[in-house]
């Protein structure tokens, strides 16, 4: 018996959660809950396998909710589930214990994928989640120098995002941080590389979504 | 008589609350799910449902978009936008496009039956936030001057759909096979894009996709 928690302020998506559930098998929800105090409540009182939290909800800290919840119940698995977070956002969730992370847009196929592979306490992650998930984890192999990058991007680097995703040319940003053209290219070459984009359009979105720019 | 729905979202976990919901009405019949606008607009087509339960915020052609593109081919289907987003510039839009009922998500499970009975007869129904938008609009006096409204109306469905596709990291190439239009149409559509909206540059493009809601980032 799989015995799930679903975490979400959505009705109609607590329902389509619960009706995609069960339809299973031997798995069932447990309970349902609005807000991140609820969730926790809950999982005290009735100790789920898996946990659907949804980290929009209001006046819900899902990275401490995540935390907390980690911490009070070890056994219980925790499946984020949300429409589309930051690169920043998913690092976070994943930091503070969650082991599963799935997008809104997923197929229903995933949603089973993902609560099987928890249920067994096997991790599950989105393809897209995956690449934020592998870039985060090479940042945590030392380079050769042995030093550690606290974040994956540099400083310059956001800078330069930010420039780029106001438009500036190759040429604008070079003369505003007062570098050479050339400089900003391999800067520009390794924002690419590192965050997996391969146009200015998806650099765009990385900016917005990440709140390195507002739209 | 039976009401035939199609419903359009790109979460899966939604159809499958739309698709409980609906079954749980005799009278009710679930013709058709679609996953983005373009989707909703082929089966819209092809399968003449009387309400299309259209969510807003769907990749490839927005629920904006495709509203326009059903009430034109379909004037007699009733079209249900369905959002998370109550911002007043996209309630006008859509109900200038067409639409005659705007729900909200976190309404729907109190109000979905009640929005199709209603959409049924072809009669209105609007969330109540939503009326109170409409309310606030008309008690103010229509106001003609609101910004972002003029620069938009300057802009053609075809423009508005092709700034989705760009926006969504599209090339023109790819552009015009997915709308069938040559290489150099979709580059004059493009021109006249950034001439309307005063831009000059892609990522300006993206921006102005994402603060007006034509896509997510």
């Amino acid at each position: 018996m799989v015995r799930v928690l679903i975490g979400d302020d959505h009705e109609v998506i607590r329902r389509g959660l619960r009706q995609m559930i069960e339809r299973r098998n031997g798995w069932t929800v447990c309970g349902e809950a609005a807000s991140g105090a609820e969730v926790e409540r809950l999982a005290a009182e009735l100790a789920p396998d898996v946990v659907i939290l949804d980290v929009s909800m209001p006046s819900t800290d899902s990275v401490e909710v995540t935390r907390r919840l980690r911490a009070a119940h070890p056994a219980t698995e925790i499946l984020i589930f949300t429409m589309h977070e930051g690169e920043e956002m998913i690092r976070a969730l994943i930091g503070a214990g969650a082991r599963g992370y799935l997008l809104k847009s997923d197929p229903t196929t995933q949603v089973y994928a993902a609560i099987e592979s928890l249920a067994e306490h096997k991790p599950y992650f989105t393809p897209k989640v995956s690449e934020a998930l592998r870039e985060a984890f090479l940042k945590t192999i030392p380079e050769s120098g042995g030093k550690t990058p606290p974040t994956l991007l540099s400083a310059r680097e956001r800078e330069i995002i930010q420039l780029l995703a106001e438009s500036k040319s190759n040429k604008e940003v070079a003369t505003k941080l007062g570098i050479s053209v050339k400089t900003v290219e391999t800067h520009r070459a390794t924002i690419m590389r590192k965050l997996g984009v391969s146009s200015v359009v998806e650099l765009v979105h990385y900016a917005v979504r990440n709140k390195i720019i507002s739209p | 008589m039976t009401v035939r729905i199609l419903i359009a979202d790109d979460h899966a976990v939604i159809r499958e609350a739309l698709r409980g919901l609906i079954s749980q009405r005799p009278e009710w019949q679930l013709c058709g799910e679609a996953r983005n606008g373009r989707e909703a607009v082929e089966l819209a087509k092809s399968l003449r449902p009387d309400i299309v339960v259209l969510d807003l915020s769907m990749p490839e052609l927005n629920g904006l978009e495709a509203t326009r593109q059903i009430r034109k081919l379909l004037p007699k289907a009733e079209i249900l936008a369905f959002t998370m987003h109550e911002t007043e510039d996209l309630v006008t839009q859509v109900i200038a496009a067409g639409a005659r009922g705007y729900l909200l998500k976190s309404d729907a499970m109190a109000h979905l039956g009640h929005a199709i009975e209603a959409l049924a007869q072809h009669k209105p129904f609007f969330a109540p936030a939503v009326s109170q938008i409409m309310l606030d609009a008309v008690a103010g006096g229509a106001r003609t001057d609101g910004s972002g409204g003029i620069e938009r109306e300057t802009l053609t469905p075809r423009e508005r759909e092709i700034i989705q596709l760009l926006a969504e990291g599209n090339n023109n190439k790819t552009i015009s096979a997915a709308l069938g239009l040559s290489v150099t149409t979709v580059q004059t559509h493009r021109a006249a894009i950034m001439r309307k909206l005063d831009i000059k540059s892609i990522a300006e493009l993206v921006r102005y996709a994402v603060r007006n809601k034509i896509i997510d980032a």
